[in-house]
């Protein structure tokens, strides 16, 4: 085994282990968790280091979302230290590693559904209602279709070697753009995150919504492998993900559940990373893989503190009437504060830079509806400033036996996450120019005019012989030499 | 970077250190004693004027003082530049901000003396006085704006200061919501410059669009100004921006943020006179806004309420100037109205007090000016006039019924269309919040 596919094995292996250890075991939860994601931390970082600037994405994410799990462990409730609870986080956190360093479809799949499994049950992390277990289902069911599409048509199920080949042709490259509008909850099927984020256990439902499947689908697939077909297709969908930003954003204004309305501008803001994706520009693409950052640390904090907040003062928490919490737990209000802002662009902070190239690429990409990202970016903040001030403004309120603000290990957990969105924000530089790399490499895939491979899929060794001699050369159709059965 | 570079550096940063040090004492569990927080912040501005001053006298002359520090961030052919500029334009806004804000905070340390938010109002004074410098000492409009958004967040900060009544946050709530509906057109205004000219760098000159270009860029800069600026149809906040504290309504209201619109379109004034439409606009929004100040002022029942439609007032007459081109006119109208109003804020809370020593030492009651132009009009439109001052010119009535409401009605059905597929149950009654003492009982995680 190479040194990378171990430390990979190990990123993931690690986790898994650790759940069954979690499930079986039922003691030092929280230290076992924390110890498992460390590692997935640590082996992401030197896989990070290990990889190329340009074709470091799954490693930069596989970091990101180890880092999230590993703040997760620890701002997890002592309410919600149960073994089915972390075990699940634990799963979650190797099956999302397993789906971005994928290198087969296979695997792939089989990543994406492992990752729902949690969430299809409502004893486990799932919640009582039926639509975000039909939304994940059909999101698993249509992948699985494409994917089969793509078997049954010769071809190789290697993502690398599929590049450009449009595999399937509009059939799967449909099929998949479906899959990512369940999963990431594209209007008008969005509907499944709120439900999710109400009914079932907050963080690990942060931690499902913080994998961006769909972002990473569109990333590390449909783009590449559909490079001509994107081309002609993705600014519908690219128009499809701003209105739904928009529209989130206004359905978000009446809405008076806590877990929803931040379910809600997670969802916004996702649909802005998507849009960036979209957008076919450098600033759009690399804005939108910055704004993956700040999205997923700051929706954690959120979930991460409205969870903190019900265990203190009770789970009907609503944004109907001011309850005044700022007295009680100052700080996790200026924690709320920051990062709720951090997300809606608040200036000093990373969100400010990934915005503005979000809004600088989509408008030139789409300059009419890409108004609208700035226009949901303006709903999102008064929202969150809406959720704040319901929350921890108003009247101080009596009757709290216990009236504790985060403790130490919350405390320094979520001044790291604010930390992160600052200091980033200040010197952006370093955390821009490390995207800029997997940015191109989405750009690359995207910006080449479709014509078919010059290299084989199914090669043999003379064969590899015969397409290295004509790797340099464009529009040379191999299936004619030799006699050899290529797919096409 | 030469001494003076320094000084300008240190003059702009040094507001924003002192706040994040503040802000790192506090989650570090410490909270400096009102002595140590007043001592500071007594330390902070003097030393800032005293570093202003050598910007000064190095433009006595030069032209410009201009710090570069290369790209914030950089995307392929896109950049943020990181650029402070101190011109005689900015210089004069840049030693009014050091100044003012540093009578403020000595005035606001016995002020608010033993009040409990003492702390967080002086942690906001700080970070106000940074964006602020930051938006009035950038050499490109990126930069601008992300000072623009700082002064934005503590103003909306500040209006909420008095958390425990629902008036002021709703009216945070309020003002914040049209702030960024308004820096939609700084966004979007900066992106049309990068689009059209490369640049939104002004350090070495306005990025230069003519024609239909430059109308779109000074339309939406307008958008900006006027909602910061409280102009019309969105000068409904700025009566309602009165609910803070009376020293942070005196710096926000009575003299830097409400200038910071003005600063705006004075640093794009060469883009605004190329364009006919634009420069009309400007002074249609300024002359509205003054005739609307001086109308509905005369119907306010409390002190600080009059003093902001003054400011109105004042600011919408420097945006008239602004539009016919007379840039240093503006300049001084500002730098005089700042002062002025500010001290008039300060005051304010004794104006009773104020009112009666002068009546005394007249020996008769002073008469409202203009009542004899309200004499030259019919009794039926003075009445008419009274109810449109007495309802702030219906502009908040006319932003509720056909933008708020419209929006909420969409948000009702946006979330009836969420719940299609959901058994028809009636939604969950929100229990009480004296409720939640069950639940704090149990152990916390």
């Amino acid at each position: 085994m190479t040194y990378p596919a171990s430390l990979t094995a190990l990123a993931i292996g690690v986790p898994w282990c650790a759940a069954v250890v979690t499930v079986l075991i039922r003691r030092q939860l929280r230290a076992i968790a924390f110890g498992a994601s460390l590692v997935s931390v640590l082996a992401s970082v030197l896989l990070l280091r290990a990889a190329p600037s340009s074709q470091s994405l799954p490693e930069a994410l596989m970091l990101l979302y180890s880092c999230l799990t590993a703040g997760a462990t620890i701002a997890l409730p002592l309410r919600d230290c149960r073994g089915g609870t972390i075990g699940g986080i634990l799963f979650l956190l190797g099956s999302t590693l397993l789906a971005y360093s994928a290198d087969d479809l296979v695997v792939l799949l089989g990543a994406w559904i492992a990752s729902t499994i949690p969430f299809l049950f409502g004893r486990w992390l799932g919640a009582r209602t039926w639509r975000p277990r039909a939304a994940l289902l059909a999101s698993s069911g249509i992948l699985a279709t494409a994917i089969l599409l793509i078997a049954r048509s010769g071809h190789t199920l290697s993502i690398a070697r599929l590049a450009r080949q449009s595999p399937g042709g509009m059939a799967v490259f449909g099929l998949l753009v479906a899959a990512v509008v369940f999963r990431k909850g594209i209007c008008p099927l969005h509907a499944w995150v709120g439900d999710a984020a109400e009914d079932g256990d907050a963080i690990a439902t942060a931690l499902l919504l913080n994998g961006h499947f769909g972002a990473m689908l569109v990333a590390r697939l449909i783009v590449p492998l559909f490079p001509g077909t994107a081309r002609d297709l993705f600014p519908l969908l690219s128009h499809l993900a701003l209105a739904t930003a928009l529209y989130i954003a206004i359905r978000a204004l009446t809405e008076n559940s806590p877990r929803r309305l931040i379910a809600y501008l997670a969802l916004s803001q996702s649909a802005c990373i998507l849009a960036g994706l979209e957008s076919r520009t450098m600033e759009g693409v690399t804005g939108a893989l910055v704004h993956w950052c700040v999205v997923t640390t700051s929706t954690m904090g959120l979930f991460a503190i409205l969870r903190l907040l019900e265990v203190r003062f009770g789970e009907n928490l609503t944004a109907g009437e001011y309850l005044g919490l700022a007295q009680h737990a100052p700080r996790l209000a200026v924690f709320f504060l920051v990062l709720g802002l951090a997300l809606a662009g608040l200036p000093g902070t990373l969100s400010f830079c990934s915005q503005d190239l979000l809004i600088h690429g989509t408008l030139v990409s789409h300059p009419l509806t890409g108004l609208l990202l700035p226009a949901a970016t303006a709903m999102n903040a008064v929202t969150v400033f809406r959720l704040f001030t319901r929350l921890f403004l108003g009247k101080r309120r009596t009757g709290f036996t216990i009236l504790a603000d985060a403790l130490p290990r919350e405390r320094w957990i979520l001044t790291a996450a604010v930390l992160f969105v600052v200091v980033g924000g200040l010197f952006p530089n370093a955390i821009v120019a490390r995207w800029t790399g997997p940015a191109e490499a989405v750009q690359q895939a995207d910006g080449i005019p479709p014509r078919r491979s010059a290299l084989p899929v199914r090669v043999g060794r003379r064969d590899r012989t015969a397409a290295a001699v004509f790797s340099g050369l464009r529009n040379v159709r191999l299936e004619h030499r030799h006699g050899l059965d290529f797919d096409e | 970077m030469d001494f003076t570079q320094v000084m300008l550096v240190f003059a702009v940063l040094a507001p924003g250190l002192v706040s994040a040090a503040f802000a790192l004492a506090w989650l570090a569990g410490w909270v400096p004693e009102e002595r140590v927080v007043s001592l500071v912040t007594g330390m902070t501005f003097p030393a800032s004027v005293a570093a202003l001053a050598v910007v000064v006298w190095r433009l006595l002359s030069a032209q410009t003082v201009t710090v570069a520090f290369g790209n914030w961030f950089s995307v392929r052919d896109y950049h943020f530049p990181m650029v402070l500029l101190a011109d005689r334009l900015s210089v004069v806004l840049l030693g009014m901000t050091v100044v003012l804000v540093g009578l403020i905070g000595r005035f606001s340390a016995t002020y608010l003396h033993r009040e409990p938010g003492f702390f967080r109002f002086f942690l906001l004074l700080h970070l106000f006085a940074f964006g602020s410098l930051i938006a009035f000492a950038a050499g490109s409009f990126e930069l601008l704006a992300g000072g623009w958004e700082i002064v934005g967040i503590t103003s909306v900060l500040l209006i909420a200061f008095f958390q425990h009544r629902t008036p002021p946050v709703e009216n945070a709530l309020r003002v914040f919501a049209i702030y960024r509906a308004c820096d939609i057109g700084l966004l979007v205004g900066v992106f049309a410059m990068h689009h059209w000219a490369g640049t939104a760098s002004f350090a070495s000159g306005l990025p230069h669009l003519e024609g239909s270009r430059a109308t779109t860029v000074g339309l939406l800069l307008l958008l900006a100004a006027a909602g910061k600026a409280a102009q019309a149809p969105f000068s409904g906040w700025l009566p309602r921006a009165m609910e803070g504290p009376t020293p942070s309504s005196a710096i926000f209201y009575g003299a830097i943020s409400i200038h910071a619109g003005a600063y705006l379109l004075l640093r794009a004034q060469p883009m605004l006179a190329q364009s006919g439409l634009a420069s009309a606009m400007v002074v249609m929004v300024g002359l509205a806004t003054a005739v609307y100040g001086t109308i509905s002022g005369r119907a306010s029942a409390d002190a600080k309420t009059l003093l902001a439609f003054a400011s109105l007032t004042q600011v919408g007459v420097v945006f008239i100037e602004i539009g016919f081109g007379l840039k240093w006119i503006a300049v001084i109208h500002i730098l005089g109205h700042a002062t002025v109003r500010t001290l008039q804020f300060l005051r304010s809370p004794s104006m009773l007090h104020d009112y009666h020593q002068m009546h005394a030492a007249i020996g008769r009651q002073e008469e409202s000016s203009g009542n004899w132009i309200e004499d030259l009009l019919p009794a039926r439109a003075q009445l008419w006039l009274y109810r449109w001052a007495l309802d702030r010119g219906h502009l908040d009535t006319i932003l509720d019924r056909f933008v708020i409401h419209s929006l909420m009605r969409l948000a009702k059905l946006f979330a009836r269309l969420d719940r299609i597929g959901l058994p028809r149950t009636p939604e969950r009654r929100e229990q009480p919040v004296a409720s939640f003492g069950a639940a704090a009982r149990e152990r916390v995680g």
